[in-house]
């Protein structure tokens, strides 16, 4: 399932080309927030299709493209924030022997974990739907595609500098 | 994740398995990456993940708010242009 990166990248640029041409950036009438959403959408399109259907991120990608900014994480960070501080307090307060330290510390983890598993799911495409196990993996070709896709749009990006400078 | 033990018996995922993919997730992301040897705790492996996939997913939106604006100006006569101009329009 995990490509590798040159293909990967190939694959990408290929699509995101494809796409970026239907996007008839020679109409200069287009406002640059729509070019920006045509950029946008374009490349996210093109690093899910690149995968070709073997991924659940990249299905949940194509079927929904709006990918919304996750507003629950800053609620969700501040409730981690209540936790550690919960247990910074329990730790000094405890009098009781070690298995039971230990016991705390692990419930700590295991609530820590839950919630950071939660907002994980919230960041990957059709993340809410995954297993654990699922979702480990899908993050780890997600995060893969990302980089891809982060590498491309700037070399792009400093090709098209390049082209801006009156002198070459 | 860790935590979960004989507990529920509708999964037969394995801490192992689920150990091990911790550890490859670990190793994709470039602020833990630096201990190899050492394993973070899943906790703090998904956060780092989560920061980082938030941080990537911000570039994206800069670039994206970078190429728009230098797509838009593409009309100088140099080699690259013609280029990038055949390539994209």
């Amino acid at each position: 399932m995990h490509l590798p990166h040159s293909t990967l990248k190939q694959e990408f640029v290929k699509k995101w080309i494809m796409g970026l041409q239907r996007c008839k950036f020679s109409n200069k009438n287009m406002s640059i927030f729509e070019r920006k959403k045509a950029i946008k959408l374009s490349a996210d399109t093109a690093m899910a299709s690149a995968r070709k259907g073997l991924t659940c991120w990249s299905r949940a990608l194509i079927s929904n493209p709006d990918r919304p900014v996750p507003t629950r994480t800053r609620r969700a960070s501040s409730a981690c924030k209540k936790i550690v501080k919960r247990s910074r307090r329990i730790r000094r307060t405890a009098k009781c022997g070690g298995a039971r330290k230990g016991q705390i510390t692990r419930s700590i983890a295991q609530c820590l974990v839950r919630k950071r598993t939660q907002i994980l799911k919230s960041l990957i495409p059709g993340g809410v739907f995954m297993n654990e196990v699922c979702l480990i993996e899908e993050t780890l070709d997600y995060i893969t595609s990302l980089r891809v896709q982060v590498d491309v749009m700037r070399s792009l990006a400093s090709a098209s500098a390049r082209a801006s400078e009156p002198h070459n | 994740m860790s935590g979960r033990r004989s507990g529920s018996g509708v999964s037969s995922i394995s801490d192992d398995q689920i150990t091990h993919l911790v550890f490859k997730l670990q190793q994709l992301i470039p602020e833990l990456c630096a201990r190899r040897s050492h394993k973070a705790s899943a906790s703090k492996v998904l956060q780092e993940t989560c920061d980082y996939i938030r941080n990537l997913h911000k570039e994206v939106e800069d670039l994206s708010d970078r190429l728009s604006q230098l797509l838009a100006s593409i009309d100088t006569d140099n080699d690259q242009a013609a280029i990038v101009r055949s390539l994209l329009m």
